[in-house]
């Protein structure tokens, strides 16, 4: 798979609205389901333990594995190690063989699905029929999952009822309660009549050889009952040390993953049990073959970073609450779907496909704050674009951008000051509506604010100077500050006046790296990390003050991070990065002195949690709290917290999706009825504003700084 | 309903159920409560005769033959049906059979299902009837699965219900009854709990 193909595939996805819909009603409720079903319990003492469990599994992987199967077999169960998806394929097609068994019912197992077991099987002429209803459907249509949890979730009833009429030759109506009746008389009789069944496992217990399936319908217990003969497929990911360590999984699981407290079954299968065949005779002891599949998993176990991913438990909430993947569903993704998705099918399925897969990870941090397994998702998505540029290298255009202007600041900055000047053509009121050629992407369903004609830095040169001295800050004003937005910056530098500060701006800052981080070129990042450094070392000042988020991420926890190997410059790094705070923080630590100051702010407000402030600053209330001490009547919106699909160089690679993640942002904005949208991120406020300018939407967006900045210089209002 | 009993433990007991109750109800699970084995023939007896069953599967366990459930079918017109289990379970309009534990958190019912028959008679039937003794109330999973540990053996095949059967696959409606019993209530027994279940 290429970009090009990857784009092209997010394009059709995005024309079908209908899978979009459903995935986005979906997602709003289950943020909503899942919040009930977790009060009284500590989700996050619950996914810490979760995670420790599981990364005591990681260290002692083949010593579970072997404990696991020498229990299993004690209690009467055959087990296989399969190293890889062919071995595990082929174990199975050569049981059914032997014991001459043609039909076989299969409950839900993303396993089998890795292995792409049902094309195989069927190839050998085995009739093998999935009993859970969404997975029956999915595989009647000849479609594949795109949900882990909720395969079917991309059709509607009336697809649904087209498919069983076409396939099972059964006219019914698009009545969901008759469709159930009808699968559940169907399987039935396969259940009766096949000789084996096929499950996967949920956790498998080294301790005790025991596999637990989490499952709802009820197919997962007939399955592993009425065949006499039963395949377990379970990944060494699935195994825990301790019988008990059964119970935080089992906490989280189906709350994570369906907002509900437990699911109608969970079976605990140890040993072979008795069945009775379809003929009527009794066996003491059925057949139980458990395949311990590794396909990659030892692999990912043994690497440094990826181990934990192993962590997953594959409740799927990191799809749920990804803005990305609810505009495109199994788009995102193989075999399996969305950011685990991605990482997964770089060790499991199909490496190639994941390094461009990663492309589609916006970076907005929602998935590690829902992650049952405690995973620093975004983190291992970074590094996994990391790799893919070391090993393919980076894009033309993105190699002359980040090795030949973005690291020599002078030149960087003369670039933008000439691009000031041929953008003139496409500017009409500080707005360009359309570019041309290549560039077309990045004006569709969104304008963009032209290069301001002085850049902060030069309209900085004389700074307001305040009548009190309070202290001395340095602030780092950012790309999109100082070339686009210089307005920020007067009204950062305005408030900080007001309050006493003095401000001082160091000439040589440049941009701060992000963009060259999330291309993975982390050479190029850590170079400009040190040439910032090296801007506010000798500058005496107690803050090093922010009004980016991203700007402020950056030099407060990627900066150590990048540079921590680096003998003459981490200590540098550490000792910048105490210093910084973004400017909501900051003004509301010392809001005293400025409060009384303001003219009260007689708006209609709403506020835009901007990613990157709240998920890695873990700054929500400072910038709400300042906006209604200013006066503001503020407003919620729904979801404030969701990305508005600008993302950086996101929004250059798609930009329809970019823009169809805006939709869902304008949407829950115009709800609300507010005339201003508040926000503390300019890469928002470039993709907010420019939404609403397109759509001719009369709704202002200003910076917290601009608000605070409007009450002090007249009577707060905004034409 | 009686409340007064068990008198060492009666008071978290009550808690239990309630909580019990509260999370059964919101599952879908009817949650019934009889002193003794004559006052559940008569619930089973009226429940049967009410959903118009005629066949039943009992399954086989010291609480059911306590109960002498046989009684209770034939007096109100159904039969207890005999013969090969599967075909027993699948032809029968209603299952019994008795579990081990009630997890109060949860609205969950725990069963040893080794045994094949029992589990035939809770999965394949459209209605199940579970017994429990009211004094097998526990808390939390967490009890459930630390009394389960503390076995020694942790037995072949253990189920924890949870509400009847649903789904949610078509548009993510909630479906009840797709493959295992649609309707699913427990009867909690105040004087079974000295019954080796």
């Amino acid at each position: 798979m290429s970009k090009a193909t990857l784009r092209q595939a997010t394009r059709e996805a995005l024309a079908n609205t209908s899978v979009r819909s459903a995935l986005t009603r979906f997602a709003d409720s289950y943020v909503i389901s899942r919040e009930q079903v977790y009060q009284h319990k500590n989700f996050e003492e619950l996914r810490r333990e979760v995670a420790r469990i599981k990364q005591e599994t990681v260290e002692h992987l083949e010593e579970l594995a072997a404990q696991f199967a020498r229990e299993a077999t004690r209690r009467g169960a055959t087990v296989f190690r399969a190293a890889t998806a062919a071995e595990a394929r082929e174990y199975i097609a050569r049981l059914a063989r032997a014991k001459g068994i043609k039909t076989i019912v299969k409950s839900k197992s993303m396993a089998s699905e890795e292995i792409h077991l049902n094309d195989y099987l069927k190839e050998k002429d085995l009739d093998v029929v999935e009993t859970d209803l969404g997975e029956w459907i999915i595989q009647l249509a000849r479609q594949r999952p795109s949900h882990m949890v909720m395969p079917a979730i991309h059709m509607s009833r009336n697809e649904v009822a087209e498919v069983f009429r076409r396939e099972i030759k059964q006219a019914v109506e698009p009545e969901i309660s008759s469709m159930v009746q009808l699968a559940r008389r169907e399987l039935r009789r396969k259940f009766l009549s096949s000789w084996m069944g096929i499950s996967g496992a949920n956790i498998a217990v080294a301790e005790t050889g025991t596999i637990v399936m989490v499952t709802n319908e009820g197919n997962g217990r007939l399955t592993t009952t009425l065949p006499p003969v039963h395949v377990i497929i379970v990944g060494l990911e699935k195994l825990v040390p301790r019988f008990k360590d059964i119970v935080p999984i089992l906490e989280v699981l189906p709350r994570s993953a369906t907002g509900q407290h437990i699911t109608s079954y969970v079976t605990m299968i140890t040993g072979a049990v008795p069945a009775i065949d379809p003929e009527g005779k009794y066996h003491e002891q059925k057949e139980l073959h458990i395949i311990l599949m590794d396909n990659g998993r030892t692999r990912m176990a043994a690497d440094p970073v990826f181990k934990e991913a192993m962590q997953c438990v594959r409740c799927a909430a990191c799809l749920n609450v990804c803005p990305v993947y609810q505009q495109l569903g199994g788009v995102y993704g193989d075999v399996y779907t969305g950011v685990i998705g991605t990482l997964l099918t770089a060790f499991f399925t199909n490496p190639q496909k994941a390094q461009v897969l990663q492309n589609l990870c916006i970076d907005c941090g929602r998935c590690r704050d829902y992650c049952s397994g405690n995973i620093n998702l975004p983190a291992l998505i970074g590094e996994l674009r990391r790799r893919t540029v070391e090993s393919k290298g980076a894009g033309y255009a993105e190699k002359i951008i980040f090795d030949k202007i973005l690291p020599r600041r002078r030149l960087f900055h003369r670039f933008l000051k000439t691009a000031s000047r041929l953008q003139k053509p496409f500017v009409r009121a500080g707005k360009i509506r359309h570019l041309p050629l290549f560039l077309s992407g990045l004006t569709s369903g969104r304008t963009l604010p032209a290069l301001a004609d002085v850049p902060f830095r030069d309209l900085i040169a004389t700074p307001p100077r305040p009548k009190k001295k309070n202290g001395r800050v340095a602030l780092f004003s950012g790309c999109l500050i100082d070339f686009v937005y210089p307005g920020i910056g007067k009204a950062v530098a305005g408030v900080l006046a007001a309050m006493g500060f003095e401000l001082v701006h160091p000439e040589d800052q440049t941009c701060c790296g992000f963009p060259a981080k999330q291309v993975g070129l982390m050479d190029n990042f850590a170079e400009l990390a040190r040439q910032n450094i090296a801007a506010f070392m000798d500058i005496d000042a107690e803050h090093i003050l922010t009004a980016c988020p991203t700007c402020a991420e950056a030099l407060k926890f990627l900066y150590p991070e990048i540079l921590a190997g680096d003998r003459e410059w981490s200590q540098r790094a550490r000792e910048m990065a105490q210093k910084v705070v973004d400017f909501s923080s900051f003004v509301y630590a010392k809001k005293k002195e400025l409060i009384p100051q303001l003219a009260p702010f007689r708006h209609k407000v709403t506020y835009h949690d901007s990613c990157h402030l709240k998920r890695y600053l873990r700054v929500t209330m400072e910038p709400r709290q300042l906006l209604k001490d200013a006066g503001a009547d503020l407003v919620e919106m729904s979801r404030p917290d969701v990305c508005c699909g600008f993302g950086g160089s996101f929004t250059l690679k798609f930009p329809e999706l970019s823009n169809s993640i805006l939709d869902r942002k304008l949407e829950s904005l115009l709800e609300t009825g507010a005339e201003i949208l508040a926000l503390d991120c300019p890469g928002c406020r470039l993709q907010i504003e420019g939404g609403l300018d397109c759509r001719n939407l009369p709704v202002k967006v200003m910076h917290t700084a601009e608000v605070l900045a409007r009450c002090l210089a007249s009577d707060g209002r905004v034409q | 309903m009686n409340k007064a009993l068990l008198p060492d433990v009666g008071r978290d007991l009550e808690q239990l159920y309630e909580t019990f109750v509260v999370r059964a109800r919101a599952l879908g699970t009817e949650v019934y409560r009889v002193r003794g084995m004559s006052e559940a023939r008569d619930l089973i007896g009226r429940l049967i005769k009410e959903m118009g069953a005629q066949k039943v599967a009992l399954s086989e366990s010291p609480l059911l033959s306590a109960a002498d459930l046989g009684r209770a079918v034939a007096g109100c017109g159904a039969e207890v049906i005999k013969g090969n289990p599967r075909e027993v379970a699948e032809t029968a309009d209603v299952g019994i059979s008795s579990f081990e534990m009630a997890v109060a958190e949860t609205g969950t019912l725990v069963q040893d299902a080794t045994d094949i028959n029992r589990r035939l008679v809770s999965m394949l039937p459209p209605v199940h009837l579970a017994l429990v003794p009211t004094g097998c109330l526990v808390a939390t999973l967490k009890e459930a699965i630390n009394n389960l540990a503390a076995r020694g053996q942790v037995p072949g095949y253990v189920a924890f219900v949870s509400g009847p059967s649903r789904t949610a696959d078509i548009e993510r409606v909630l479906t009840i009854g797709v493959h295992g019993p649609g309707r699913l209530a427990v009867i909690f027994i105040d004087e079974g709990g000295d019954i080796v279940v």
